[in-house]
């Protein structure tokens, strides 16, 4: 299959979707003459038109608004925030309107709206412009929660997120944008809910989020060489969470390591953690439930402070390593 | 002021428990710490003891009654009191309920024990916490610590109804994990046995010196042969028939064997020798010791002159022999001088084994079982004929294969023809 990156199969899928349905359109800081901070966008401004890729004013809260105005008029918008940090400047509109809209009409209104926006770490752009706050949209009911590790899995879901009829929180990440992979060229999607095992292994269970799927699978394969069989889960969207291969795969190893780049503090990683621990795979534990995140601290702009405030391939192995082992 | 006897709570998770029986009936007088009932849990059968003296009276639960636990079974009273109406509903009025700090309550709970049953020390005779640690010192066996298991050791020890606390934690911190409780189930839960310790004394480390003198001091050469057993069976069968009407003892395998042996041996003098320093000495008696097995170990008594005693003389001696050895009383004289010692182990059934010499001996005989066999006659037939292995143990330094083929040789001669006994 045509290997193509996680960026240009994001920009597929809208492309696609665009095509297919008159109603898609993007809006966002940046994403039409200038093809979006880190260029998902290129090309779509040329091929669609000022009325259907819009340059807005620096207000994230106007582009979750317009786009929950549109969404409420039949439109399916896909908003871009630059950096995930200022979803907080987004939130009103997104926590406090389009989560409870749909509710509180009794059903009768619908939101299909993807909110697109990059996370994370690694590019050197400081505590502002880095951070991973997946968990604040989790924690809110009425907003789907999508985070892709692989350029498979974004461009499938992103499609799904579009004809979804809910507002979705579609996170990407700024590592993974070049990070390249075999994308079918054909429109496809991937239900919002469906994790994946993305490696198979009896030892222990890694689950993993967004960047860190690939580095756990890096770290899988490193510690295949040393005779420990690490089972890679990927839940994919966080929300709605398919729970079932999670919950079967700690009871086929007893031992799991959750890994993600948020703060440890109120990351996702304690939600999966209860989740574990209260479901049948508790009886099937043989050690502790584990997690590798981010540090309790903003992201530090010095390259190496920064390298050191998330988990990094080699954290993964050597927490992964001590959990096969038995030693925790 | 009655004191109520209640059904104790003996286990974390236990909620009632069975009467087995009273052990003091209404009335009878008993003290604090005798046992006053048999309870049965789910899991246990236990003597409970009375919580304080008195008289018991009042007892409302009586054999096989299933009763709630912490539930008034009978009060304790003292001599002119009366047990208190309405047993179960009527509580007992209530005393002025003893006054206690709140972590003193608190810690007295956690500890399952009755306020009412700690003296208090603080102000207005108050409990406090001093009090009730004092009191939890005092119960007989502090509680024992929880076992550590991960939730999966713990699912498959309920399921394979293993006690955890028995298995021996493999995990961080003597962590009981899954493989543990596997293990446990493989092995029995019994400790390692430790060997018995007999120490090496006595007949037994005089067997264990000589036969290690002389396996490492003696170079053995071994030789077997079979032998054709009919003709001796049936001259040993002629003998009994007479030794029987002459009250003789009983000739055995072996008393026959001593006979042929002495008389193979008279023929060949090395076989019956010894080497002393540079000198070989051809003894001038034949002296047939006899292995006899014996429960402390193996003894060897001696026929002597067995070339010069006849059939009926030996049989006697034997049996007086292993008589006197069986039951400890053999002399020192009647285990010296053996010049040549025949091992028979064909009672027990063996066919064939070989014998370590006994010093300063120069050959043993291991005589094995007779038993029917094929053999090819010497016509070519295919005969069933009861045959005998017997295996020679020389002393090589002066006894070579050829000597010692030639006196085994003889000696199947004269078992197979016991008539040239008379020669």
């Amino acid at each position: 299959m045509r290997e193509i990156t996680y960026s240009e199969a994001l920009r597929e899928a809208l492309r696609q979707e665009m095509r297919r349905d008159e109603h898609v359109f993007i809006i966002g800081e940046d994403v039409g003459i200038y093809g979006g901070a880190f260029g998902v966008t290129r090309g779509l401004f040329e091929e669609f038109g000022e009325e259907r890729v819009i340059d807005t004013p620096i207000s994230e809260l106007g582009i979750a608004g317009a786009i929950t105005g549109a969404a409420l008029t039949g439109m399916r918008p896909v908003g871009e925030i630059m950096f995930m940090d200022f979803m907080t400047l987004a939130s009103e509109q997104l926590v406090n309107q389009a989560a409870k809209i749909r509710f509180m009409f009794g059903g009768k209104a619908t939101l299909p709206f993807v909110m697109r926006t990059p996370a994370g770490a690694g590019t050197g752009a400081a505590a502002q412009h880095s951070q991973s706050l997946e968990n604040w949209f989790v924690h809110i009911p009425g907003l789907k929660v999508v985070m892709p590790s692989t350029p498979y899995d974004a461009k499938g879901l992103l499609i799904a997120s579009i004809r979804d009829d809910n507002p979705v929180i579609f996170i990407e990440h700024k590592l993974l944008y070049r990070v390249k992979g075999p994308v079918p060229e054909e429109p496809y999607t991937i239900p919002l809910g469906a994790a994946e095992i993305k490696r198979e292994g009896q030892d222990l269970t890694i689950v993993a989020t967004s960047v860190m799927v690939q580095r756990s699978l890096e770290a899988a394969a490193q510690l295949a060489s040393e005779g420990i069989e690490v089972e890679v889960v990927d839940p994919r969207t966080l929300k709605p969470l398919d729970a079932e291969p999670i919950i079967r795969s700690v009871m086929k190893t007893g031992r799991v390591l959750i890994v993600h780049e948020a703060c440890k503090t109120g990351g996702y990683g304690g939600e999966l953690a209860a989740l574990i621990a209260e479901s049948e795979a508790f009886d099937y534990l043989e050690a502790p439930i584990v997690r590798l995140a981010g540090r309790d601290m903003p992201i530090p702009y010095n390259r190496t402070l920064e390298y050191h405030a998330v988990p990094q391939v080699e954290n993964i192995v050597a927490k992964a390593r001590e959990l096969a082992q038995g030693r925790i | 002021m009655a004191i109520p006897v209640i059904m104790p709570k003996l286990e974390m998770t236990q909620e009632t428990a069975t009467i087995i029986e009273w052990l003091k009936q209404e009335g009878e007088e008993v003290e604090k710490g005798e046992p006053l009932l048999v309870v049965e849990t789910d899991k246990i059968t236990v003597d409970i003891e009375s919580p304080a003296s008195g008289i018991l009276a009042g007892v409302c639960a009586g054999p096989a009654d299933v009763v709630p636990v912490t539930e008034i079974i009978a009060y304790l009273l003292k001599p002119g009191e009366a047990a208190p109406q309405e047993v179960v509903s009527a509580p007992t009025p209530p005393s002025p309920p003893p006054t206690a700090t709140p972590v003193a309550r608190r810690l007295a709970a956690t500890a399952g024990l009755s306020l009412g049953e700690i003296a208090g020390t603080g102000p207005s005779n108050k409990i406090c916490k001093a009090d009730v640690e004092r009191a939890i010192a005092a119960q007989s066996a502090p509680p024992p610590a929880k076992t550590r298991a991960t939730p999966a050791a713990r699912r498959i020890a309920r399921e394979r109804a293993v006690a955890l606390r028995t298995v021996t934690g493999s995990g961080p911190r003597g962590r009981v994990q899954a493989a543990d409780v596997l293990t446990s189930t493989i092995t029995p839960e019994r400790p390692e046995q430790a060997a018995e310790v007999i120490p090496l004394q006595g007949i037994r480390r005089t067997i264990a010196e000589r036969i290690t003198d002389s396996y490492q001091g003696v170079p053995h050469v071994y030789f077997t042969m079979r032998v054709d057993m009919g003709e001796f069976e049936k001259a040993r069968a002629s003998l009994n028939a007479r030794m029987q009407r002459a009250a003789v003892p009983h000739v055995s395998v072996t008393v026959l064997l001593v006979k042929a042996v002495a008389w193979a041996l008279k023929r060949h003098p090395w076989l019956n020798s010894t080497l002393r320093g540079a000198e070989i000495h051809l003894l001038p008696e034949i002296n047939v010791g006899i292995a006899v097995a014996l429960e402390e170990g193996l003894i060897v008594p001696v026929v002597r002159h067995a070339d010069l005693k006849g059939v009926a003389e030996i049989a006697r001696r034997v049996n007086e022999l292993v008589t006197r050895a069986r039951e400890g009383r053999l002399t020192p004289a009647d285990v010296a001088g053996g010049t040549f010692t025949l091992s028979n182990l064909g009672p027990f059934g063996i066919e064939q084994f070989t014998a370590i010499i006994n010093p300063p001996q120069a050959a043993i005989l291991a005589v094995g079982a007779t038993r029917p066999e094929a053999t090819v006659s010497p016509e070519g037939q295919i005969v069933i004929r009861p045959v005998l292995r017997m295996t020679l143990a020389a002393d090589h330094r002066i006894i070579d294969g050829a000597l010692a083929a030639r006196f085994l040789a003889e000696l199947r001669e004269v078992l197979e023809n016991p008539t040239l006994l008379l020669w």
